[in-house]
């Protein structure tokens, strides 16, 4: 047998879930080859379940052991992994609860799911500068109707059903969660001091960042947000959110249309 | 052919880790990173590593060069390797003798070899193409494993000095390794480390694993039990002044509890070189 035929066939039992133990492996003095081949066969789904218990520990929490380890199951048993680091393993994981026949209907599992992977993604994502709030402050204040924003490489923004961040937090905190309810809210992820951060936006702040993710400038989100009926003291209220902005570092560069 | 300079005793660089490290500076001479753990864009691991860095030499250390596969080589994957050790300077770089995978898949581990003269130039000649795109010399470790192949037509030991020789590599014996697949496939450890050509050898492994009855698996989650410390006293004798490192993966002790292991090898090595030099100055 050639060696990729007993790699091919080697992997393919390991990937049989009722572990086809190849030919090729030979009894030790000790024991039979089932038993030495179910090292590699457990290993794999143990290890699998492994990276998704510890990028997930929050959906198992609401989840319950029994429902996760299905899930799990099912994930590890859909396809095999094809990605090289284990951090990337669990990505796929909200995608295909979507896809579930069981859980599509729970939004609030889902949406844990998704809170958590961005939590993940924003941990390692690329490095980038994080501007400091004087960064503002030498920029004429004539100038700052033209200024437009690059967000650190690690933003994420994302609409999820409204209780699913003080959800997360309350289960992080061993306190009793709260429901999840109707409707969304918008969650903001980003890494500051290495360390994943993220907190609830307002609408109209929601609305802030979207236009400054398109590079709009500020004079433009200013309009956009009175359209909006934000107030009449707009132009204050997206200034407090720059400011809140470069305090968290979330600004990476500042560009002006001047 | 010279060896890298020997670093001395080290351990494996983990997260749970990272504060003892950098807040008592520990007596430890080197750390070993799993080289995967940092190929990722930014953040907290790359920091930290900097960190470290600045105080220590490091080895990178990985499990993901599939050697043994016949998938292509993943160059994507050694392309992010070569950029890692471009900043970090690692003192050298090394994986396993194994695969991962094949047609495209990984299965996160380190699978066995079967030691045919086919798979045997198969990996020398990967090696060798892994050599040439790095522009330096590998270490490759000898893997634990469970399961003989019928298509073996050597020991193990046999297919490690022809790859190190035939690749012109080096290697990285792993002391407990030795002590696990021996106990599995019944061969003589001692006669494992006789076997193994002391000029490639420029690193070793300490580890503790896991007793199933009939077989032992290599777990890194306990400490170096003693029949593994007495072959590391073995291969102090035969390779001399080598680098030694432990490695820890999971049940992670106080970081204490290490460097008391790390003691101890420090005096199984110094008490093994006396030893030798004793002998050496007899008449």
């Amino acid at each position: 047998m050639s060696l990729a035929e007993l790699q091919g066939k080697f992997q393919a039992g390991i990937l049989s879930e009722d572990q086809i133990v190849p030919d090729s492996i030979a009894d030790s003095k000790k024991t039979d080859a089932a038993t030495l081949f179910s090292v590699y066969h457990s290993a794999y789904r143990l290890r699998l379940a492994e990276f998704l218990s510890n990028d997930y520990p929050i959906l198992r929490n609401y989840l319950g052991d029994e429902t996760f380890g299905a899930l799990v199951e099912e994930y590890i048993a859909s396809a095999p992994s094809h990605v090289r680091s284990a951090r990337w393993y669990g990505g796929r994981l909200p995608g295909f609860m979507k896809d579930s026949a069981r859980l599509r209907d729970d939004v609030q599992a889902i949406d844990l799911a998704r809170f958590e992977r961005a939590l993940a993604d924003v941990f390692d994502a690329a490095d980038g500068p994080q501007l400091p709030v004087n960064a503002l402050a030498q920029i004429p204040v004539e100038s700052w109707p033209n200024i437009a924003f690059e967000f650190h490489p690690s933003f994420v923004l994302l609409e999820l059903a409204v209780g699913t961040a003080a959800r997360y937090e309350a289960t992080s905190n061993e306190e009793w969660p709260p429901g999840i309810g109707q409707g969304d809210e918008c969650v903001l992820f980003w890494r500051s001091d290495n360390q994943s951060s993220y907190r609830v936006v307002a609408p109209d702040e929601r609305l802030a960042l979207i236009e400054a993710l398109k590079g709009q400038k500020f004079s433009d989100i200013c309009s956009l947000l009175a359209f909006h009926g934000a107030g009449e003291d707009v132009t204050h209220r997206v200034a407090g959110f720059l400011a809140q902005w470069f305090t968290e570092g979330l600004v990476a560069r500042l560009s002006s249309f001047d | 052919m010279s060896k890298p300079t020997p670093l001395g005793f080290g351990l494996g660089l983990r997260p749970v880790y990272y504060r003892d490290i950098l807040e008592t500076k520990p007596n430890v001479d080197w750390f070993e990173i799993i080289t995967e753990n940092y190929l990722v864009p930014g953040g907290r691991p790359l920091a930290m590593l900097e960190r470290v860095r600045a105080e220590y030499p490091i080895v990178m250390h990985g499990v993901s060069m599939s050697l043994a596969s016949t998938d292509p080589l993943d160059f994507d994957y050694l392309k992010a390797l070569k950029r890692l050790a471009d900043r970090f300077q690692p003192q050298w770089i090394s994986d396993h003798l194994c695969w991962t995978g094949v047609h495209g898949v990984n299965l996160h581990d380190l699978l066995p070899v079967p030691y045919t003269l086919e798979a045997l130039s198969h990996v020398v000649d990967r090696i060798k193409r892994v050599q040439d795109f790095l522009g330096r010399r590998i270490a490759i470790e000898n893997a634990s494993t469970y399961v003989t192949f019928r298509e073996s037509e050597m020991d193990e030991w046999t297919f490690v000095r022809e790859m190190a020789e035939r690749a012109d590599c080096w290697l990285l014996l792993d002391v407990n390794n030795v002590f696990v697949s021996g106990f599995n496939h019944g061969f003589d450890q001692q006669q494992f480390i006789e076997a193994i050509p002391a000029e490639r050898v420029i690193q070793l492994h300490l580890a503790g694993h896991s007793d199933a009855g009939t077989h032992k698996i290599d777990t890194h989650d306990q400490p170096i039990c003693d029949e593994v410390w007495s072959l590391y006293e073995s291969a102090c004798r035969r390779f001399g002044k080598v680098s030694t490192m432990i490695e820890r993966d999971d049940n992670f002790p106080p970081f204490c509890e290490l460097l008391a292991e790390l003691d101890r090898a420090r005096s199984i090595f110094g008490a093994s070189t006396l030893a030798q030099e004793g002998v050496a100055a007899c008449p």
